[in-house]
């Protein structure tokens, strides 16, 4: 097997794969030109290639590609109830379910099932009825539903700004959990939902343990997300940033990308930073070998990945840069991409 | 039949075509045979607020729009609303 690697950018879709390039990988794309490609993913289950696709003028849909990028087909009309009152105004995230189904979030605060490789989208009413959904309010991005986790029958969902959400029951219900994560911006510093998570992430070998990247700190529950504990202030240079990345073999690891402030988006210390972990947020070290010490660049909240060797990510400035797991040093995989809206890695 | 001229990204939605005749007697008609409809109305049926649409170089939102009537020489050319700088 070999790693592909679908880039999403605001100008289209490229594939990077290892090759003869000079910097180790070939380029392939744009793909899907015209389209903001929010995220994209090569589904495990059967390879196929799916992206959420977004355009200014004609709005948010979903293409699948079952020969990885060569032909697309374009799901059919993805919407919402016209009793909800509410339009569909982007697709952030695709999630290959528990079984054949698959998830797919988006803005205004919603999610879609899909049980037909994406070709139709039903809604989730759990979720678009949710008793709190007035107390939602949109981030800077919209109101989008970037992160989605299903593991041993349990499902998460991060919504900005409504917080973090579990399900027991396949989507029928949605329990907020976001028990001490702050929201400095509301009136309530602690409210019941409406906390602004940037991204969220179960690790993969211990589903007790999630992460999340939060507008307002890093946090890690061991709980499912009963109780979350603040990890920023023990190295971190700033609590605010986007971009989150797990180890699948050691669960007390960690790596995010912090941002200046929620007031200026670029990475802290004028420098491109990633920080590790490795004793479950208690500390956190800079690991920015090969990285640029001068730089004001920034990571968006799918501009991050890993596998079981490596950790991904690309910039709004259009570099993709890897580096093997425990980060002796970073490669830069590729540049002068249009700005990088999110990195997958896929084994194919 | 009148003519429908699709823009690139719709045209590559079309499997490539930038040009279809279609019998259709009002814009409305005309654009929902094509096989683009969902990008080019909302869940709603409503006309995308950046999609414009022209009859023979007239912009048809200072008209009837959807309403349009069309004739059997008539040219309808879709247009990306001039929304650009990103």
């Amino acid at each position: 097997m070999a790693v592909l690697l679908p880039v999403g950018t605001r100008k289209g879709l490229f594939l990077l794969s290892p090759g003869h390039g000079s910097s180790g990988w070939e380029v392939e794309g744009p793909l899907l030109p015209g389209w903001s490609v929010f995220h994209a993913i090569v589904d495990p289950r059967d390879g196929v290639l799916y992206a959420a696709t977004n355009n200014p003028f004609y709005g948010a849909t979903v293409h699948r590609s079952g020969d990885l990028g060569k032909n697309w087909d374009r799901a059919e009309e993805i919407g919402l109830p016209e009793e909800s009152g509410l339009k569909l105004n982007a697709t952030w995230h695709i999630e290959p379910g528990s079984d054949s189904e698959l998830w797919l979030g988006g803005d205004p605060g919603v999610l879609f099932r899909s049980d037909d490789g994406g070709l139709t989208w039903t809604v989730n009413r759990g979720l678009l009825e949710h008793p709190t959904r007035d107390r939602w309010q949109p981030g800077a991005g919209g109101m989008c539903c970037h992160s989605i986790q299903l593991v041993n029958g349990t499902m998460y969902i991060a919504i900005s700004a409504a917080g973090a959400f579990r399900s027991e029951d396949g989507g029928e219900s949605w329990m907020p959990i976001n028990k001490d994560v702050a929201a400095d911006f509301h009136p309530e510093k602690y409210p019941e939902v409406g906390q602004c998570v940037h991204k969220l992430l179960v690790h993969p070998a211990k589903p007790d343990r999630l992460w999340q990247q939060n507008h307002c700190g890093v946090y890690r529950s061991d709980d499912r997300g009963d109780n979350w504990e603040r990890l920023d202030g023990n190295g971190l240079p700033s609590g605010f940033g986007f971009g989150l990345a797990l180890d699948p073999d050691d669960p007390d690891v960690a790596y995010v990308i912090p941002e200046e402030s929620q007031e200026y988006h670029y990475t802290s210390e004028g420098r491109l930073g990633v920080y590790r972990t490795d004793d479950g947020g208690a500390s956190w070290e800079l690991a920015a070998n090969g990285l640029p010490d001068r730089a004001w660049a920034a990571v968006l909240r799918e501009g991050c990945t890993f596998d079981d060797g490596n950790v991904y990510f690309g910039t709004q400035s259009g570099s993709v840069w890897t580096a093997p797991q425990g980060v002796s040093s970073w490669t830069e995989a590729v540049r002068d991409l249009p700005p990088i809206l999110s990195v997958e890695a896929a084994a194919v | 039949m009148a003519v429908v001229l699709l823009p690139g990204t719709l045209a590559a939605e079309a499997g490539g075509q930038k040009r279809f005749e279609l019998d259709a007697s009002t814009v409305g008609e005309a654009l929902r045979q094509l096989p683009v409809t969902n990008l080019l109305f909302d869940e709603s049926g409503e006309l995308r607020r950046l999609v414009n649409v022209y009859v023979d170089g007239v912009d048809a939102r200072g008209g009837r729009l959807l309403d349009e009537p069309l004739s059997e020489q008539s040219e309808v050319r879709i247009v990306g609303a001039i929304a650009g700088g990103s």
